[in-house]
């Protein structure tokens, strides 16, 4: 048996990612098997993974080696603007302005928090170094944005189930953040369950994805694991941030200047 | 004071519900607003409290309002609400108990321009309510219970006009001849389906809608 090379990962080949490819054919066979209907959409996920991330590798050895500002601020922008349309497309419930308030939220959340990781705590030379900035906020976007959709969606649900609520405290003469708070609150522990949790099992019953994928490239544990928990921190601040602030867009959106919930 | 409304008119998906509705109130004054289920009572009240937002094709208001020669925009929708106050005929489902929305509501009084008001646990009894109602959840009041809990809260807060959407429907005959007498001499206008309680607590009776219904 070979020990395992630590100054670098296993060489991957195309023959051995097709050999791995069979655990997902063997699924689509028994769904075609059980007549489950899963077949084709196992595939056709199974085939985007493949494309999407070998064009992601490709991208980035280019931007990697390019290290020109502007086409790194470039990326980071398109990725934000993705994110929020995903963000919003999830949350399944919109109102006019909804996708400008997940792109600011999800914009503000991810610059502020990467920028304090890249430029003070790790303090990246430059603090744009895409090697470390895109990773990085693909790991906070692609976390951020399942706290912006919980949020908007129990947000913009709660206004309408708690419209009676809602519209007593406004009687009451109540204005209307008073009035929205407890929705609001709800909305933003939704938003953060997912994040908490993980943060609460980390180690424990999961090995986290980023560190899983440093110690199989070969990184002291040690390290891989510092990174880690520099990495839920990262996120774990973009998403609160970039939960708060969609709320509190979502919460200014509903109520007309007279006060008055929107229907 | 004085409390005036002057050429009401409301239409909710496209259907007219009223126009041309006239309210003129002075201090101490009731007035009564009868109409079948569905004409309208309701969404009256809320077009005073100025709780609907106007919504083209869908949710149209007009008219004008005034409190001591005042209109809405001139006082501020949250002041306006406080002094017009809305006490719907459900309670929606609160977390808490009276107590919590009433010290939330005391504690949004401090940071306006209006005094807290009345003492709420007097009303409390007054409304034939036992004191220890005060403190326990809204989900385990009764209907009439959360009812008159909800009207002492507002009450309590001391709102120049009360806007009250059947305050007595889910009462028993002592416990409605107790909010009466609360309400007497305060100025309401009172959504009720009942000729006899017309009679007994306003001067004057609003009708809407084109059926007068029979009690």
């Amino acid at each position: 048996m070979d020990a395992m090379p630590t100054d670098g990962p296993v060489a991957i080949t195309w023959a051995e990612l097709a050999l791995a490819s069979s655990l997902l054919l063997a699924n689509g066979l028994v769904s075609v098997w059980l007549r489950l209907g899963l077949g084709r959409q196992l595939l056709v996920a199974g085939a985007r993974t493949v494309l999407q991330l070998s064009l992601l590798g490709l991208v980035l050895v280019h931007v990697f080696e390019s290290e020109r500002l502007w086409l790194v601020l470039a990326i980071g922008l398109g990725m934000v603007v993705l994110a929020s349309v995903e963000a919003v497309r999830r949350a399944g419930r919109s109102y006019p302005s909804v996708r400008r308030d997940a792109f600011l939220s999800l914009l503000l959340a991810a610059a502020v928090s990467l920028l304090f990781v890249t430029g003070l705590v790790l303090r990246v030379e430059p603090w744009w170094e895409p090697r470390y900035l895109i990773p990085l906020l693909g790991m906070v976007l692609g976390n951020s944005l399942t706290g912006v959709s919980l949020g908007l969606e129990r947000c913009l649900a709660s206004f309408e189930e708690e419209r009676d609520a809602i519209e007593l405290r406004l009687a009451a003469g109540a204005g209307t953040w008073e009035a929205s708070r407890p929705t609001a609150a709800k909305a933003l522990r939704a938003g953060l369950i997912p994040i908490l949790n993980a943060m609460s099992v980390a180690g424990m019953v999961t090995i986290p994805g980023m560190m899983t994928g440093q110690i199989l490239g070969g990184t002291e544990p040690g390290l891989a694991a510092r990174y880690q928990i520099l990495v839920m921190f990262l996120i774990a601040g973009a998403t609160a941030a970039g939960t708060t602030g969609v709320v509190l867009f979502a919460v200014r959106a509903r109520f007309d200047d007279q006060s008055r919930l929107l229907r | 004071m004085r409390f005036e409304a002057t050429g009401l008119s409301k239409s909710l998906g496209g259907r007219e519900l009223y126009r041309g509705l006239e309210i003129r109130l002075e201090p101490g004054e009731t007035i009564a607003v009868r109409g079948a289920s569905g004409a309208g009572k309701s969404q009256l009240l809320r077009h005073l409290a100025r709780l609907d937002a106007p919504q083209a094709g869908q949710l149209e208001e007009s008219g004008m309002l005034r409190l001591d020669g005042r209109d809405p925009e001139g006082w501020g929708a949250r002041r306006w609400r406080a002094e017009v106050a809305f006490v719907p005929q459900r309670v929606p489902r609160l977390d808490g108990a009276p107590a919590d929305l009433y010290a939330a509501i005391a504690e949004l009084a401090v940071q306006g321009e209006r005094a807290a008001g009345e003492d709420p646990t007097a009303l409390v009894r007054e409304l034939g309510l036992a004191a220890e109602d005060w403190r326990r959840a809204w989900s385990d009041l009764s209907g009439g219970e959360a009812q008159r809990a909800l009207l002492a809260v507002v009450l309590a807060r001391q709102p120049r006009v009360l806007l009250l959407d059947e305050p007595t429907a889910a009462l028993d005959p002592p416990a409605a001849r107790a909010v009466e007498g609360l309400l007497h001499e305060r100025t309401c206008i009172w959504v009720t389906h009942s000729s006899a309680q017309a009679e007994r607590v306003a001067g004057e009776v609003l009708w809407i809608g084109d059926g007068r219904d029979a009690d």
